[in-house]
C-alpha cells in the first residue's frame, strides 16, 4: 500500500450502550437503552493531522482500515503545521473490579431505585422533583502503526437528583449527583434525594449577598472546581503550546503559595480514571505544582513533543471524536489544617458550598464559578445563609491568596466540556481559605 | 439497506409489537479545519448516521437510538422494553400526513462539503487577523451538509437536507483574548475575513484595561452578552414542560406585562435559520409562535407527549438533539422589538461577552459571571477597554425596563438578538 505521506497512523473505535432513567415528579418519563459504535481513525502527514469520524467500523478488515488511512492521509495533506510525536511509554492499567456489575442489575429495579431517591427528595415546600440515572458501557478497542494495540471496557453508573422549592413567588434549587466506575450506584442514596429537597426549601429564605472582596472559605466540591478551572485548564499543553495560556513558559516559577500541591491522576479510580490515554499512552499521575512551584504541563504526545516540561498520557476523547489533552482527576492535596481552624481564622466573610459549574478563559487568566448556596461566616462562626453567590478571579494572583488548607479533601464526579466534547472527571481539595476573593452576588 | 428501506421495515416489525412506531433519521457529513499556530493544523471529515425508535403501546411511550443500521432489531426490542416500563399517559396518536404547503428554506444548495473549502475559509480568517497586531490561538472553518427523516405508522414520511457553514477565531495580545465566530446555513453569508479582523480588533483594543470601581453603571449587554445571559433563563422558562412541571418562573403569568413593552420574542421557523423547518421532530406542522407580544406573556411550548398529557395542543415545538428523544425547544427564536434609541448613544458600559452564563439560576433569574472585552462606550463607539469585572442581577428584573435596542440584531444559535441596553446596573470591580 503506498503510504509513503503516514508517518503514523491509529485508530479508536468505542462500542457502547447507555442506559437512562429519567423520572419527573413521580412519572417515569422513559427508561432504556441506546445502542453506538463509533471510531475515529487518525493519519500524521508530511505536517499535521487527518481526521476521519465513522460510525461503525470493522477494525478487524484490513482492507477497510488501510481505505480509511488513506483517506485521512489525503486530509492531512491540506494541513501547514509541523509537529512531531514524542515518545511515550506505553501499558495499560487494569479497570477496577466492579462491586455489582450493572448488567446484573434489570431495568426495572434501577428503575424502582431511581424513584427512592426522587421521592426522598419530595420535602414539604418542594414542587417539582426529577430524578435521572446514567450508566455507560464503553468497549473501548485501539491500534497504531507502531503495533501497539489495546482493548478495555469502561462501566461508568450513577445519577443526579433535583428538587425545586417555591414559595411567594420565590422559587430555588437543590441538586445532588453521584457517579462511580467502580459498579452499580444507585443502592442506598436516598439520603441525597433528601439533602436536594432540604437544600431548596432552606434557600428560600437564603440571603443575597453583597458583591465584592471578601474572605472565602471554599468546601471541597467548589474547591475542587476552583482547582479545575482555575489551574487545570491552564495546564493543559494544548493550550501552552498555542500560546493561549497564562502558564505558558512559567515552569519553575512561584505562582501559589508554600505548602500547595496540585496533581492530575488519570490512575485513581475515580469518575475520571482511564487505564489508557486515547492515543495509548500509558497514564501516570502528573505534579502540576509542587509547592506552590509550577513543576508540570499536561500532555499528549504532540503537545510533549512540542512544549516538553511535563507528562504524557492526558489523551482523552469522547466517543467518535479526536483525542485532545484533557484532566481526568484533577486535586488540591491535603494539607493540615482543620475546619475548625480554618473558620476561626476566616473571622468575617463567607463560606461557599457545592458547584452550579464554572469557566475560564485560560488566555486571559480569569476564571468565573459559581456555589450551590453559602453561609456568611462573622467572628469565626457561620451565621446566615446565601444563596446566588459567584467567585471569579485571576489564575496568576489567586493561589497566592490561598491562606490555608484544609486535611479533609474529598473528589466530586462531573463532566467537563472543551472543543465541544464532554468526558467524566472528578475534582476535589480539602476546606481552603482565599483571602480577598471576589465575590459576585446582586446583593446591596 | 441504510435509508427508507431500513425505515419501513422497522415500523413494519414494530407494528406488531405496539399501536404506533415512529422512526427519526439522520445521516451528515461534515469537514472541518482547525488553526493550529496561527495555520492550519488538522484536517477532519466525518460522516455519521443515526436512527432513533419511539413505539407507543396503551400510552407507554418507549424509545431507543442507534448508529449502528446492523442493531436495528436491538434497538426496536429495546424501545419496546423501555416502553413496559415507562408510566402510561394520555396519547393521542402520532401525527398523520398534513398538507403542509408552507416553505422554509433549510439548506444552501451550493454549500459542498469540501475540506479545500473549509482550508480557504481558515485563509480568509487569518488574513482578517493580520490585520491587527495578535496572535491567533484557536479556531477555524466547518461545512456540514445532513439528511433528517421522520416517518410513521400514521403514514408520515418526510425529510429534508440542512446546511451548515461557521467559522471561528480566537486571538492574544498579552493577556488580552478576542474570540469571534459566525454560522449560516448558507455559506455566502460567511465573512470569515471580516470574523478574523473583529476577533484581531478586540484582542487589540480590549489591552490595557483600566480597573472599574463597583457600582451601578448603565450598560450594554451586546448580542453574543444578551444571547447567553438570556438563552441561559429565558428560554427554558418557556417550555410547556417546566411550566406544567413548576420548573418555570413565567408559569402563571400568562396575560401579564413581564417584560419592557418594547420586546418581544418569537419563534419564527419560516424564517432562515439553523432550525427552519416546517414539520418538527415529531412530524407536527410547525407555525410561528410569539411568546411574549410587546412585553406581554401569551403562550408556551409543547410536544406531543407534553401537550397530551396536560390538554394542551403541540405547537410544533420539538426538536431532537445527539442521541436524545424529542423535546421542546426552538426553531428560529427571535428577541425583537422596535429599534427607537441606539443603545450606545449615551455613555455605557459595554459588555462584549460573559464568562459563566450557564452558571445562572434558570429558575430564579439571578446571576452573577465575569465579563469578557467590556469597554466604556461614549457616542456608540468604544472609548477605552476596561480590565475585567463581575456583572450581577436578575434576568427577569432586568428586562422589564430596557434602554433600547440596536440595529446590530445577530444570530447567536438558534437566537437571534440585537444588543440591549439596560440602566442602573450591578458591576463588581476587583
Amino acid at each position: 500500500m503506498p503510504m509513503v505521506d503516514v508517518r503514523y497512523y491509529d485508530i479508536r473505535c468505542v462500542r457502547g450502550e447507555v442506559t437512562q432513567v429519567d423520572i419527573d415528579n413521580g412519572v417515569i418519563e422513559s427508561a432504556g437503552t441506546s445502542f453506538f459504535d463509533k471510531a475515529v481513525i487518525r493519519a500524521l502527514g508530511p505536517k499535521g493531522w487527518g481526521v476521519l469520524t465513522r460510525d461503525h467500523v470493522d477494525i478487524d478488515s484490513r482492507r477497510d482500515l488501510d481505505t480509511l488511512v488513506e483517506a485521512a492521509a489525503r486530509l492531512a495533506a491540506v494541513t501547514e503545521d509541523p509537529l512531531d510525536l514524542a515518545d511515550a511509554p506505553r501499558g495499560v492499567l487494569p479497570v477496577p473490579s466492579l462491586a455489582e456489575d450493572p448488567r446484573d442489575v434489570d431495568l426495572e429495579e434501577k428503575t424502582r431505585l431511581l424513584a427512592g431517591i426522587e421521592a426522598a427528595a419530595r420535602v414539604p415546600e418542594v414542587v417539582n422533583t426529577r430524578a435521572r440515572y446514567t450508566e455507560g458501557i464503553d468497549q473501548v478497542r485501539f491500534l497504531d502503526s507502531s503495533g501497539n494495540e489495546y482493548s478495555y471496557e469502561a462501566v461508568r453508573s450513577g445519577f443526579s437528583v433535583l428538587a425545586i422549592a417555591s414559595k411567594n413567588g420565590v422559587m430555588q434549587m437543590g441538586s445532588e449527583r453521584d457517579h462511580t466506575t467502580t459498579g452499580f450506584n444507585l443502592r442506598d442514596k436516598q439520603d441525597l434525594g433528601r439533602k436536594a429537597g432540604e437544600v431548596a426549601v432552606s434557600l428560600l429564605d437564603a440571603k443575597i449577598p453583597k458583591g465584592g472582596p471578601r474572605r472565602a472559605v471554599l468546601d471541597p466540591e467548589l474547591a475542587g472546581v476552583f482547582t479545575h478551572e482555575a489551574v487545570g485548564h491552564a495546564s493543559e499543553g494544548d493550550l501552552v503550546r498555542e500560546g493561549a495560556s497564562v502558564l505558558g513558559g512559567k515552569i519553575g516559577e512561584v505562582i501559589g503559595c508554600a505548602g500547595l500541591v496540585i496533581v492530575d491522576d488519570p490512575t485513581l479510580h475515580e469518575f475520571g480514571f482511564m487505564p489508557v490515554d486515547a492515543e495509548g499512552v500509558a497514564v501516570e499521575r502528573t505534579e502540576i505544582i509542587r509547592d506552590g512551584i509550577l513543576t508540570s504541563y499536561i500532555h499528549n504526545r504532540e503537545t510533549l513533543a512540542a512544549v516538553g516540561n511535563g507528562i504524557p498520557g492526558h489523551a482523552r476523547a469522547e466517543p467518535g471524536a479526536p483525542p485532545i489533552v484533557r484532566m481526568s482527576n484533577t486535586f488540591i492535596e491535603n494539607g493540615d489544617a482543620t475546619y475548625d481552624e480554618i473558620l476561626a481564622e476566616c473571622k468575617d466573610g463567607i463560606l461557599l458550598i457545592g458547584s452550579r459549574g464554572g469557566q475560564v478563559d485560560p488566555g486571559r487568566g480569569v476564571f468565573q464559578f459559581n456555589a450551590e448556596y453559602g453561609y456568611l461566616v462573622e467572628g469565626g462562626e457561620t451565621t446566615d445563609m446565601v444563596r446566588d453567590v459567584s467567585l471569579s478571579g485571576e489564575i496568576l494572583s489567586t493561589l497566592h491568596n490561598i491562606v490555608l488548607l484544609g486535611n479533609d479533601r474529598r473528589m466530586s464526579p462531573g463532566y467537563c466540556g472543551k472543543g465541544g466534547q464532554s468526558v467524566p472527571v472528578s475534582d476535589g481539595a480539602p476546606h481552603l481559605l482565599l483571602e480577598s476573593a471576589t465575590i459576585g452576588g446582586r446583593g446591596e | 439497506m441504510i435509508g427508507e428501506d431500513l425505515i419501513d421495515r422497522v415500523l413494519r416489525a414494530g407494528e406488531h409489537e405496539a399501536d404506533e412506531v415512529e422512526v427519526f433519521y439522520a445521516r451528515g457529513q461534515s469537514v472541518g479545519t482547525d488553526i493550529k499556530k496561527g495555520i492550519l493544523g488538522t484536517a477532519e471529515e466525518s460522516e455519521a448516521w443515526s436512527m432513533a425508535i419511539r413505539t407507543v403501546k396503551d400510552g407507554r411511550i418507549g424509545s431507543s437510538s442507534t448508529s449502528d443500521p446492523d442493531r436495528w432489531k436491538e434497538c426496536l426490542d429495546a424501545a419496546l422494553a423501555s416502553g413496559r416500563l415507562a408510566t402510561p399517559q394520555q396519547w393521542g396518536g402520532f401525527p398523520k400526513p398534513a398538507g403542509i404547503t408552507s416553505s422554509a428554506s433549510t439548506a444552501d444548495e451550493d454549500l459542498v462539503v469540501a475540506v479545500e473549502d473549509a482550508a480557504a475559509m481558515v485563509g480568509e480568517l487569518l488574513a482578517g487577523a493580520a490585520e491587527h497586531p495578535v496572535e491567533v490561538v484557536g479556531g477555524g472553518a466547518s461545512l456540514a451538509r445532513t439528511y433528517l427523516m421522520v416517518a410513521n405508522t400514521s403514514g408520515v414520511l418526510y425529510g429534508m437536507d440542512r446546511t451548515v457553514a461557521s467559522v471561528s477565531l480566537e486571538t492574544i495580545r498579552e493577556q488580552s483574548t478576542g474570540y469571534e465566530f459566525d454560522a449560516s446555513p448558507f455559506r455566502a453569508e460567511i465573512d470569515p475575513r471580516s470574523v478574523g479582523e473583529q476577533a484581531a480588533s478586540l484582542a487589540a483594543r480590549s489591552l490595557g484595561g483600566r480597573d472599574i470601581e463597583t457600582g451601578r453603571y448603565d450598560v450594554v449587554l451586546s448580542p453574543i452578552a444578551a444571547a447567553s445571559i438570556i438563552g441561559q433563563v429565558l428560554l427554558p422558562a418557556l417550555s410547556g414542560r417546566n411550566v406544567k412541571a413548576g420548573r418555570s418562573f413565567l408559569a402563571d403569568k400568562v396575560g401579564e406585562q413581564i417584560l419592557d413593552e418594547s420586546l418581544s420574542v418569537y419563534d419564527d421557523p419560516f424564517a432562515p435559520g439553523f432550525g427552519s423547518t416546517t414539520w418538527d421532530a415529531e412530524g407536527v406542522p410547525t407555525r410561528r409562535l410569539v411568546f411574549i407580544d410587546q412585553g406581554v406573556l401569551s403562550e408556551f411550548a409543547y410536544d406531543l407527549k407534553t401537550g397530551y398529557r396536560y390538554g394542551e395542543r403541540s405547537t410544533g415545538s420539538a426538536v431532537r438533539s445527539g442521541g436524545e428523544g424529542p423535546g421542546i425547544g426552538f426553531h428560529n427564536l427571535f428577541v425583537d422589538g422596535p429599534r427607537e434609541k441606539e443603545p450606545g448613544d449615551e455613555p455605557a458600559v459595554w459588555i462584549h461577552d460573559v464568562v459563566g452564563a450557564h452558571t445562572a439560576n434558570p429558575f430564579s433569574g439571578d446571576f452573577s459571571v465575569e465579563i469578557s472585552n467590556p469597554f466604556w462606550m461614549e457616542g456608540g463607539n468604544f472609548v477605552e477597554p476596561i480590565r475585567t469585572a463581575m456583572f450581577s442581577g436578575n434576568v427577569f428584573e432586568m428586562l422589564t425596563s430596557i434602554g433600547g435596542l440596536g440595529k446590530d440584531t445577530r444570530r447567536v444559535g438558534r437566537l437571534t438578538i440585537p444588543s440591549i441596553r439596560l440602566n442602573n446596573q450591578q458591576i463588581i470591580g476587583k
